[in-house]
C-alpha cells in the first residue's frame, strides 16, 4: 500500500526531526509545510540535504517497500525543494508513478 | 575541546554528533580532506596540526588504507606478510601523528556483512576475507599496545547498536558516508565517555540501594530469608547477575557503596548470611543504612570516602528516591532506571561513565584498599591521639623516579586526583613522560604502605630547578593516605633533591581551583613561608623534617639526604 500525503508528511517531519539532532538550533528546519527545505531562504546545507534524502528513501522502503531515488528525480522538478509542503508534494506525485 | 577527525570518508556526520551530543566535554572538530589520510597523519606541517588538537580520532576502511585487503575484496590473492606489512606502515603512521595530539583514537575496522558472502571460504587461511578481517585488527591491536595517548575503539560494538542499516548504501553513494547516523551516534557517545576517561572524569563510586536493587523485596519486613535472590526465579536470577556485574566493576577499581532506608542490623546481616549474595560486606567500600534522608547520606558518605559527588553514581529503584537525590544533589549522577529488575545488569552495563584508558593494579585493589581504609579509621578512633596513631601505622613510603612502568599509574593520579594537587595539570601519559625527561626536571612516585596493606602509588611529585631556585610543579596525593604526613615526606624530597644542587630556595605555586583547598591548608601550615598569598617558599639552606612515623625508602637516593629516620635505598 501506497502512503497517503498525510502519511509522507509525518514521514518527512520524522525525517527532518532526526536532521535537525545534528544541527545547531538555529538552523534546524521546522515542521511546516512552509519551512524552507534548500535554498536562498535557508535550510538544509549539502550535507544535511544528502541525510534527509537518505532517510526519507530508508523510511519510504522500510514502511511501505518502495524504493525510490530521490536524488534522480526530486532534484529535477522546479521548486520540489522549495519547502517542505511543495517536496511533499512531489514526493507524493513520484509515488504515484512508482510500481510497488 | 578542540578534535581533528581523520578519516577516509565523509565523517562530519560525527563531527556534528559530537558537538551536538548534550553528555560533557563540549566538542568543535576540524575535519581533514577525506581520502588524504596517510599525507596528514606524516605531514607534521599540515595545517590541521598547526594548533594542536585535544584529541584525535583516525577512522579507516581496510580497504582504502590496506592495499593487500582491497586485493582481498577482489578475491585476488593476497600474500599475509604484505598485509601484514601494510598495518605495520598504517600504525608507524598513527604512532608519529600521536605525538601530536593528547588522544588518538582509532576505531577498528570492519567491513560490510556483504563483504562476507563467500560461506565456508569467509574464515579460510588464504582468501577468507573475515579471517584477514580479524587478523589486521590484532595485528593493528598488538603494533598499537603501550603507545602513549593512542586508544583502539571497538567499531563493532557500534554496528551492533545501528543494526542492520549500520552500513548505509544510500548515503555511500549519495555523500561517500560510511555509515548510517546511528553508528555516527554510538561512536560519538562513546568517544565523549572515552575524553572523560582519559581526563580523569570517569566516576569511580557506584552508590547502592538494597531493597528492589540488590534483592526484590523488603528485607525488614521479610527478613534475610524472605528476599527474592537467587534460585529458580527469573527475578532472583537478575539480581544475582546484577550483583555479578557490580562485583566485576569492582574489579576494575569502580567502588561499591551502600545508601538505604533499611536497619542496618538486619540489611548487613542479609548481606553477610544470604547464601546466594554475590556481594559481601567487604566488597562495599562504606555504607549508611538508616531511616535519614537519602541526599545527605550521600553527602556523609561521599565525604568520608573523601570524594566528591561529581564522581558517584547512585542507582535507586524509586523514581521518587532518584527524583530527590537530583533535585539535592546536582553534581551526582542519578540514571534513570528500569522496573523490571530483568534489565538491571543491562542498564548497569550501559553506563558509559565508568571509561577509564588504562587498569592499574590500583584499581583491581581499590575495593581491598577502601576494606583497608575503613579499618584503619576505625583504629584512628579507638587511639584519639593522632602521633599516636601515627605512629601506629608503621607507614612505608616508597620513592621511585617516573619511569615507563609507573607512568600509566601516575598519568591516571595526575588527571583524576582534585584535593591534594598544587596545580591540577591534567597531561596525557606521553606529554607527562616528555615533560620529566628535560634535563632541569625531576619526578617521583611515591607508594605508600602500612601495617594495614598497601595503599599503591598514591603520590607524584615533581620540580623544575632553575639556577638558585627550585619550583615544585606538581604535588598531588590521592585522598586515600592525605593526612598522615605523607604529604611532608614529599616536602622533604623535592627540598633534598633541590639541596643537592645548591638551590637556596623551593618554592610552591598553588593554584586554587573549586577543590584542591585541602592542599592549601596543608600548604598553610607546612612550614612554608605563605608570600603573597599563593606562593609558598622554603629557605633550601635547611632541610625540611621528615615525621618521625614515616619511614622513606628511595630507589634511587643520590639526590636525597640520609637521615637518622628517613631515606634509606632499596
Amino acid at each position: 500500500m501506497k502512503p497517503t500525503k498525510e502519511e509522507l508528511i509525518d514521514i518527512i517531519y520524522e525525517c527532518l526531526g532526526e536532521v535537525n539532532e545534528q544541527l545547531p538550533k538555529d538552523q534546524q528546519i521546522q515542521k511546516s509545510p512552509d519551512a524552507s527545505l534548500v535554498g536562498r531562504a535557508g535550510g538544509l546545507d549539502s550535507l544535511g540535504f544528502v541525510n534527509f534524502i537518505a532517510l526519507i528513501e530508508e523510511k519510504c522502503a522500510y514502511k511501505y517497500g518502495i524504493d525510490l531515488s530521490l536524488m534522480d528525480t526530486a532534484l529535477r522538478e522546479d521548486g520540489a525543494l522549495e519547502n517542505v509542503g511543495r517536496f511533499a508534494d512531489s514526493l507524493f506525485h513520484q509515488l504515484k508513478k512508482t510500481p510497488l | 575541546m578542540r578534535g581533528l577527525l581523520i578519516s577516509d570518508f565523509n565523517i562530519e556526520n560525527l563531527s556534528s554528533y559530537l558537538r551536538k551530543e548534550p553528555n560533557a566535554p563540549a566538542i568543535d572538530s576540524v575535519i581533514t580532506s577525506y581520502g588524504e589520510v596517510f599525507q596528514t597523519l606524516l605531514d607534521d606541517t599540515a595545517a590541521c596540526w598547526s594548533e594542536r588538537p585535544d584529541f584525535v580520532v583516525v577512522w579507516t576502511r581496510p580497504e582504502a588504507v590496506l592495499e593487500a585487503f582491497g586485493k582481498l575484496l577482489d578475491c585476488c590473492p593476497v600474500n599475509e606478510k604484505d598485509l601484514n606489512a601494510q598495518v605495520d606502515t598504517f600504525s608507524a603512521a598513527l604512532r608519529q601523528a600521536s605525538k601530536r595530539t593528547r588522544a588518538l583514537f582509532v576505531p577498528t575496522w570492519v567491513i560490510p556483512p556483504f563483504h562476507q558472502t563467500h560461506g565456508l571460504l569467509d574464515l579460510s587461511p588464504t582468501c577468507g576475507v573475515a579471517r584477514a578481517l580479524m587478523q589486521i585488527n590484532m595485528r593493528l591491536l598488538e603494533t598499537l599496545e603501550r603507545v602513549p595517548a593512542v586508544y583502539p575503539l571497538w567499531t563493532e560494538k557500534w554496528i551492533q547498536l545501528a543494526g542492520s542499516i549500520a552500513f548505509n548504501e544510500r548515503l555511500w553513494y549519495l555523500g561517500k558516508i560510511r555509515f548510517s547516523n546511528d553508528v555516527f551516534k554510538a561512536a560519538a557517545r562513546d568517544l565523549k565517555a572515552a575524553l572523560r576517561g582519559v581526563g580523569g572524569q570517569a566516576k569511580k563510586v557506584i552508590i547502592l540501594d538494597l531493597d528492589d536493587v540488590l534483592w526484590g523485596g523488603t528485607v525488614g519486613e521479610t527478613g534475610l530469608h524472605g528476599i527474592s535472590l537467587g534460585g529458580h526465579d527469573p527475578a532472583g536470577e537478575a539480581f544475582v547477575d546484577f550483583q555479578r556485574n557490580l562485583k566485576a566493576l569492582s574489579r576494575r577499581g569502580i567502588l561499591l557503596a551502600i545508601v538505604s532506608k533499611n536497619e542496618e542490623s538486619v540489611a548487613t546481616e542479609a548481606i553477610a548470611n544470604h547464601p546466594e549474595m554475590v556481594l559481601k560486606l567487604d566488597d562495599f567500600a562504606g555504607w549508611r543504612i538508616n531511616w535519614k534522608d537519602k541526599a545527605a547520606n550521600i553527602v556523609d558518605l561521599m565525604s568520608e570516602l573523601n570524594l566528591g559527588l561529581d564522581s558517584a553514581v547512585f542507582i535507586d529503584d524509586n523514581p521518587v528516591e532518584r527524583a530527590r537525590a537530583r533535585e539535592a544533589l546536582l553534581q551526582l549522577f542519578v540514571p534513570e532506571w528500569p522496573s523490571d529488575k530483568r534489565f538491571y545488569s543491562q542498564s548497569l552495563l550501559s553506563l558509559d561513565c565508568f571509561d577509564r584508558p588504562s587498569l592499574t593494579d590500583e584499581d583491581r585493589q581499590r575495593t581491598r584498599m577502601s576494606a583497608v581504609d575503613r579499618e584503619r579509621k576505625e583504629s584512628k578512633l579507638q587511639l584519639g591521639n593522632l602521633e599516636d596513631w601515627l605512629s601506629t601505622l608503621k607507614t612505608i613510603i616508597r620513592v621511585e623516579e617516573l619511569n615507563q612502568t609507573n607512568l600509566p599509574r601516575a598519568a591516571q593520579l595526575l588527571n583524576k586526583t582534585n584535593q591534594m594537587n598544587l596545580s591540577t595539570r591534567r597531561m596525557s601519559e606521553a606529554d607527562f613522560h616528555t615533560w620529566a625527561r628535560e634535563k632541569n626536571r625531576r619526578a617521583w612516585t611515591f607508594r605508600v604502605s602500612d601495617k594495614f596493606g598497601d595503599s599503591g602509588l598514591t603520590g607524584i611529585l615533581s620540580i623544575e630547578l632553575n639556577g638558585s631556585q627550585a619550583r615544585i610543579v606538581d604535588f598531588v596525593l590521592s585522598c586515600r593516605v592525605m593526612g598522615r604526613k605523607i604529604e611532608e615526606a614529599m616536602l622533604s624530597v623535592a627540598i633534598d633533591c633541590a639541596r643537592s644542587t645548591g638551590v637556596k630556595e623551593v618554592y610552591a605555586n598553588y593554584c586554587q581551583t573549586p577543590k584542591n583547598k585541602p592542599c592549601y591548608a596543608f600548604l598553610r601550615q607546612s612550614g612554608l613561608t605563605c608570600q603573597d598569598g599563593n606562593t609558598f617558599v622554603w629557605d633550601a639552606t635547611q632541610p625540611y623534617p621528615l615525621h618521625g612515623a614515616v619511614h622513606l625508602a628511595c630507589e634511587d637516593a643520590r639526590h636525597i639526604e640520609k637521615r637518622p629516620v628517613g631515606c634509606e635505598s632499596v
